[in-house]
This record gives structure tokens, C-alpha cells and sequence, in this order.
């Protein structure tokens, strides 16, 4: 067999192990390259950094299981760091049954760092079923569809739901979403039939998909992956609002050399593929 | 190197390297993680709808505050079962269209307004859209590929003349879509690789912070 064709024929296994070794290299020794900010993640920050104590709290739908952690939960505590330094109240919520779970580790560490207090600074409203009905009754009432918060305390009776009847008494709702339901029924039913303003952070899988629609306006501003997460991160430390750790920027030397093997990969077949087919 | 003693992260440890196993070939550990994590996936999801939606929602006011009305919503939903009773088995349909016509009612407004009203508001040329040269140009680049992409999915009219170049335009446009879709993809993946391997070498090694 050829040199050519033996570039065909690299076994997958060889494939893996030179990927994980060039992700594990940066990240037992970080390179340090530099993480360009989109402007879509600008305009998100921006949104938010508009807001202070003053504003209405802004809700975050946390719309994504474990599995899609290393991209979406970054982006959760760098969102809520930035709420908490600039004293935004938070509403959380889920339309994921794994999110209660997620939301429960992010508010025993996060809202500490800034001394907040549950009901006062933030209100965890738990996990429901039913995307439609969940999404077009709380454009009605909030607390029609959650009479209660995640620990059985009604809303009425928390300093931040007290007054809140629907979208209009929010100053911007962010889903964080890994598939469905997420993005999609927040823009179906949120933005397009009750004129609420949605910020987005998607898997990057998704984040093709969410394009045309920050391009329209539709959405306020978009955290694409694990890039979206780690701009969002430096952009939270470079404003002086927190000193925490940046796991997705940690991760961002390990994805460009990873990206960087895939390519080398991709070139090698490619000629492999060629050559070996001029040559019949 | 700092080993954790904790057993939860290195039973979370064990399970990622038996799913990782995979990637050699398929193998008993493989499968074991597999079936477990299918398992757990199945009883969290049942005991959460129990309590989070059957519950509250149904059980404690029809039987609990004795609010008679939900009988309504209970009966619909038993009628989903009547398939198995082939003798009632058509009352399957009195949820089924109960449900397509609320949902269609709700959603297809929506959808309109989403995806194309507004998506064909933002094709339009505006004057704010040139207010800089490079928004502009972007503008003429988008217009441009909407119109030759929708040419290339027009099938009434076989492809010759000016239909040819245009619809090959399109082909490009559409293309650029798939690889930057792909990309995403391969970013997503590799994403998911890292958080893994942070997760190895950070809480179950302690060979990084």
C-alpha cells in the first residue's frame, strides 16, 4: 500500500488519540491565544450592562441537560456574575426536566460570591411541562403558570415576583437552550406574539441555525458555544464585575488546537483521496 | 497530582471512560454505562412529571381541593389509553384533535410572524441598512442570496437562461450554510470533549484547577 492511500486508511482510533492529546496539552499548559469578542456577544452584554437595581429582573430559562454543560453552564454563571455585580434581579426557570438540577449548583455558589439573597436579589421558579402552554400563559400571567417557586413558596409572597404580572414586567428573558424546547418557543412565543425582548446562548450545533433571526433583530443578542461562553466570561472580568473562574476560557486553547488537528485530517484525506484517484 | 477521595466524582470518573471506551471498539462497559444512564434518564423523568406536573396540576385540585372541573382534562387524558381497547379505540382521537387544534391555533400565528414576516422584513433594504458602507454591502449580499436560493428550490420551470446562473448561485450560498453549520458541529463536539476532560483532569485527578 502506497503512502496515499494508507492517508485514506488511517485507522479512527489513531484519529481520537491525536485529538485528545492535543485538547489535553492546552489544557495542562495553557498557550494564552487570544479570544476575539462577536459582536453578537457584545450586543447581549451590552443589553444587560444597560440594566441596574432599578430595572425590572430578567428571567433565564435554563433550557439544557448535563450533557450540554461544558457550553451552556459557562455561559449561566458568567450571565448571573454579571446580574449580581450590577444588582439585576434574577427570575430562573426551566423548561427542561434536568434544569432544576443545574440551577440548583449554579444559585448555592453564584449568588454568594455577591452576598444575594433568594427572593430578595433572585427566585428560582423550578422545572414545568408543556412548552406551549407554559410559554403563551406567562405572556397572560406569570403566576397563573407558576403559583409557586421552586420550594412551594407562593409568588405573591416573594419581594421579587410580588409584583410581576407578565413579560412586560421583565427586562429581558435569556434561554439558554440545548434543542428543544428552548430558543425556538421562547422566539415562537415570547418574542413573536408578545414583543418580549430574548437574548440567546446555544449550543454551537444551534447557533447557524439562531443566526438569521439576531440578524432581524428578533434577538437581542447571541452567546454561540463555548467561543459565545468564554466571550461573555472575559467580557464579565474585563468590566471589573468578577474575578471568578473562566472554565470555558480556560477551554478555548484546547478547542483551537483541537479544530487545528480536525483541519490537518481533513487536508491529509483530502490529498490521500485525490492522488489515489488520479492515479486509476 | 491531587486525587479525589470523593466516590460520587469517581463514579462519574469510571462511567466517562467506560463511554469513552467506545471509541476503541463496543464492549461490556460500554454497554453497562449505556443501560445505566438510559435507566436513570427514564425513572428521573417519570418521578419529576409525577411531581411536577401530574401532582399539582391534576391530582391535588381535583382530589385534594375537590375542584370538580379537572375531571375534564383527567377523562381526556384517559382517552389515550382507549387504544388499547380496540372496541372504544376511536376515543383516542378526542384529544388528538383537541390538541391539534389548540396547538395550531397557538402556534401557527406565531410562526408566521417569526419566520416569515419578519424574516422577509429583514431582506429589505432600509435606509439605516446604508447608513455605513459595509452594512449596506452585507444588505445586498443577503438579498442576493435569499433570492437565488428560493430560485434554486423553484421546480415549476426547468433551469436555463438567466434561471441557471442564478440557481448555481445558490447552490454556493447554500453550501457556505452547510459548512458553517458543520463547523458549529465540529466546534460543539469538540466542546463537549473538553468539558469532559477538564471534568478528568480537574475534580477527579487534580492535575488542574
Amino acid at each position: 500500500m502506497n503512502i496515499f492511500k494508507a492517508l485514506t486508511k488511517i485507522p479512527r482510533q489513531v484519529i481520537y488519540v491525536v485529538i485528545a492529546i492535543a485538547i489535553m496539552i492546552p489544557l495542562l499548559k495553557p498557550i494564552g491565544l487570544p479570544i476575539r469578542i462577536m459582536p453578537k456577544s457584545q450586543r447581549l452584554f451590552a443589553a444587560i450592562d444597560s440594566l441596574g437595581p432599578q430595572s425590572n429582573p430578567i428571567l433565564i430559562s435554563i433550557d439544557f441537560d448535563p450533557q450540554s454543560m461544558p457550553e451552556l453552564y459557562p455561559m449561566l454563571v458568567a450571565v448571573l456574575r454579571h446580574c449580581f455585580a450590577r444588582d439585576i434581579k434574577v427570575i430562573v426557570m426551566s423548561l427542561w426536566p434536568q434544569g432544576p438540577g443545574l440551577a440548583e449548583i449554579a444559585l448555592a455558589q453564584i449568588p454568594k460570591e455577591f452576598n444575594k439573597e433568594y427572593g430578595k436579589d433572585f427566585v428560582f421558579l423550578g422545572y414545568k411541562f408543556g412548552v406551549t402552554a407554559i410559554l403563551l400563559g406567562m405572556g397572560d400571567n406569570i403566576k397563573s403558570v407558576f403559583p409557586v417557586d421552586y420550594h412551594g413558596t407562593p409568588l405573591d409572597s416573594i419581594e421579587i415576583t410580588a409584583h410581576i404580572q407578565n413579560y412586560d414586567d421583565l427586562s429581558l428573558m435569556i434561554t439558554l437552550s440545548a434543542g428543544d424546547p428552548g430558543w425556538r418557543a421562547w422566539l415562537l412565543f415570547a418574542q413573536a406574539r408578545y414583543n418580549a425582548r430574548v437574548g440567546i446562548g446555544v449550543t454551537a450545533v444551534s447557533a447557524a441555525d439562531v443566526y438569521p433571526y439576531v440578524e432581524t433583530g428578533q434577538v437581542v443578542g447571541l452567546l454561540a458555544g463555548m467561543k459565545g461562553a468564554s466571550e461573555y466570561e472575559i467580557l464579565v472580568h474585563e468590566h471589573g464585575y468578577s474575578e471568578g473562574k473562566r472554565t470555558a476560557a480556560q477551554g478555548m486553547d484546547a478547542q483551537s488546537l483541537g479544530h487545528l488537528v480536525i483541519m490537518v485530517f481533513i487536508i491529509i484525506g483530502n490529498i490521500g483521496y485525490f492522488v489515489t484517484r488520479r492515479k486509476k | 497530582m491531587n486525587i479525589t477521595p470523593d466516590p460520587w466524582i469517581w463514579l462519574s470518573a469510571l462511567l466517562t471512560l467506560a463511554i469513552f471506551s467506545f471509541l476503541f471498539r463496543d464492549n461490556i462497559l460500554y454497554q453497562f454505562a449505556e443501560h445505566l444512564f438510559v435507566g436513570a434518564s427514564a425513572g428521573y423523568l417519570i418521578a419529576i412529571t409525577w411531581h411536577n406536573q401530574m401532582v399539582p396540576n391534576l391530582f391535588e385540585p381535583l382530589f385534594i381541593q375537590g375542584n370538580i372541573v379537572y375531571i375534564i382534562p383527567l377523562l381526556f387524558g384517559l382517552c389515550y389509553f382507549a387504544r388499547f381497547i380496540p372496541k372504544i379505540g376511536y376515543l383516542v382521537r378526542l384529544p388528538i384533535a383537541f390538541l391539534l387544534g389548540w396547538g395550531s391555533g397557538a402556534i401557527i400565528p406565531a410562526l408566521f410572524q417569526r419566520d416569515i414576516l419578519k424574516q422577509t422584513q429583514g431582506t429589505l433594504f432600509t435606509i439605516e441598512a446604508f447608513a455605513k458602507w459595509d452594512t449596506g454591502l452585507w444588505a445586498v449580499i443577503m438579498l442576493v442570496g435569499v433570492i437565488s436560493v428560493l430560485i434554486y428550490f423553484f421546480f415549476s420551470q426547468e433551469r436555463k437562461g438567466i434561471m441557471k446562473p442564478v440557481a448555481n448561485l445558490g447552490i454556493i450560498f447554500l453550501m457556505l450554510g452547510f459548512g458553517a453549520s458543520f463547523g458549529y458541529t465540529v466546534m460543539s463536539r469538540i466542546s463537549l470533549l473538553i468539558g469532559r476532560l477538564q471534568f478528568l483532569l480537574g475534580p477527579w485527578l487534580g492535575i488542574i484547577e
